[in-house]
């Protein structure tokens, strides 16, 4: 009779190795992966694309062993201050508003935006053309706040993810949305859901607004000063070996 | 802690609130006229129409709300058939789609639970009112109808309050419903705690409205069953 406890005993620990907490020495890097090709979740399940090859390529140079995972965009910025991660590698644009809560490496890139629309809709993209119009953004991002402060005339409908604005322009609910052009370009028009739609307007950076913020850059729990010393490192290094510029030429060299 | 943000979205909060009941009342609404009938048909002796019913309170039993909403709001959307059709000016609303999905879902739970408490209605009731010589259509309406409903009063005032609590996923679809107005603020303020323990204070203060509501209709219409139960 014995033999039953003990098999119960072997279970309940390995139950209780997998709700172990991970590797105190792993960085626990998290990243929404709903924004191809900056970060995706692929067939397998694995987070791939931009940056996090870009982040693995840092890890490297800078011998930190890092644990890059896939959650959900609303409790990213949330979980960095609380600890919960300790870093992030989503796109994320360097505002002052960000800069009050979190820390920033350096900057990495410098995105360009860009409305898209359907063909042929032959949309004034200023201020006064775009009234009434019905625009669809990622809540919380850059280009949320530049539409809410540069757009007021327009109807803005606000997603959680990054793919969820692309249904619904598909479906016909919303005019334009407004994004990373790389992005609109790679996860959209390239797609056959977007053959039909086509980028409007002019090509926007944060020179042209300021809530599109300085630049792309990893961010980092802002007590956490020695981890933005090792990751700018990393990042320095990726730079000078001429991997960051392979990676731009691989992903957006034409 | 940061209440000040909250106090800062009071208002939006209100305005969260005031489309949470818009919406459960809604669903609860046009819910209640569709189950009563539907809880008959489920008892009908035409086994076609017996099935039918069974078939429907099966499917949206059966599958978590979340995915019929997705299905109704962004599914249906993908065919260009519906885009097309006269219905599209409907569908592409986000509140239509989650009234309708709210709607078919709790009608399914309210339609079993009416048939279940139209089981249980006393034999000699029935018979009293076929003594009477009462039509079928009234006794419908005089006898089964009041019978069953006061019997299934407890369960579904559960049903009311899983409904209520199931409006927070209208948030997925962009309606700023209670949980959308506190996942706005996550998302812009950068805080989780407050936002969500607001959000939580609302639907208990909701909930226990509701409770002390049907409490009193509870009392009114099925008092003279608690005799006989106790």
């Amino acid at each position: 009779m014995r033999l039953p406890a003990i098999s119960l005993f072997a279970a309940l620990i390995s139950a209780g190795t997998m709700l172990s907490p991970a590797n105190a020495e792993q960085l626990k890097i998290a990243t929404d992966a709903t924004f191809p090709p900056f970060e995706s979740v692929d067939a397998s399940g694995k987070v791939v694309g931009y940056d996090i090859e870009l982040m693995e390529a840092i890890c490297e140079a800078a011998k930190l062993d890092c644990d890059i995972f896939n959650a959900a965009w609303d409790g990213m910025i949330p979980g960095l201050i609380d600890g919960k991660y300790d870093a992030l590698i989503s796109q994320l644009t360097v505002t002052d508003k960000r800069r009050q809560v979190i820390a920033f490496s350096d900057v990495y890139s410098h995105p360009t935006f860009r409305f898209v629309a359907k063909k042929g809709a032959a949309l004034d993209v200023t201020p006064e053309g775009l009234a009434g119009k019905i625009i669809a953004v990622q809540t919380g991002t850059p280009m949320d706040a530049y539409v809410t402060a540069h757009f007021p005339q327009a109807t803005i409908k606000r997603y959680d993810s990054g793919s969820a604005p692309y249904l619904e322009l598909t479906a016909g609910r919303a005019d334009l949305h407004i994004s990373y052009q790389a992005q609109i370009i790679h996860s959209f028009l390239k797609s056959d859901a977007g053959s039909d739609f086509e980028l409007v307007g002019p090509q926007l950076t944060g020179k042209d607004a300021k809530e599109f913020g300085e630049g792309v850059a990893i961010a980092i729990n802002k007590k956490n000063t020695a981890l933005v010393e090792e990751i700018n490192k990393g990042l320095a290094a990726v730079r000078e070996s001429g991997k960051l510029d392979a990676l731009n030429a691989k992903y957006f060299g034409e | 802690m940061n209440w000040d943000v909250i106090a800062e979205n009071l208002p939006r909060y209100l305005e969260g609130a005031k489309l949470t009941l818009i919406l459960t009342f809604a669903s609860l609404g046009i819910s209640f006229f569709l189950a009563i009938p539907l809880a008959f048909l489920r008892n009908s002796e035409n086994a076609v129409l017996r099935y039918a019913v069974m078939a429907y309170t099966l499917v949206f039993r059966g599958t978590p709300l979340l995915v019929q909403l997705f299905l109704i709001y962004f599914g249906l959307a993908q065919f260009g058939m519906v885009r097309e059709s006269v219905l599209w000016p409907w569908l592409s609303s986000p509140m239509v789609c989650v009234i309708a999905a709210f709607v078919l879902n709790t009608t399914a739970y309210s339609t079993e639970i009416f048939a279940g408490g139209l089981r249980h209605v006393p034999v000699g009731e029935i018979e009293a009112a076929r003594a009477y010589g009462m039509s079928s259509l009234v006794q419908a309406r005089r006898i089964l109808i009041p019978a069953m409903l006061t019997r299934s009063l407890p369960l579904y005032g559960n049903e009311m309050i899983m409904m209520l609590h199931a409006t927070s996923l209208a948030s997925t679809v962009t309606l700023l419903e209670v949980t959308g107005v506190a996942r706005n603020i996550t998302l812009n303020y950068y805080i989780q705690f407050e936002p969500y323990v607001t959000a939580a204070a609302i639907y208990l203060t909701l909930t226990f409205v509701l409770v002390s509501a049907f409490q009193l209709v509870q009392k009114r219409w099925a008092g003279y069953l608690e005799s006989r139960i106790g």
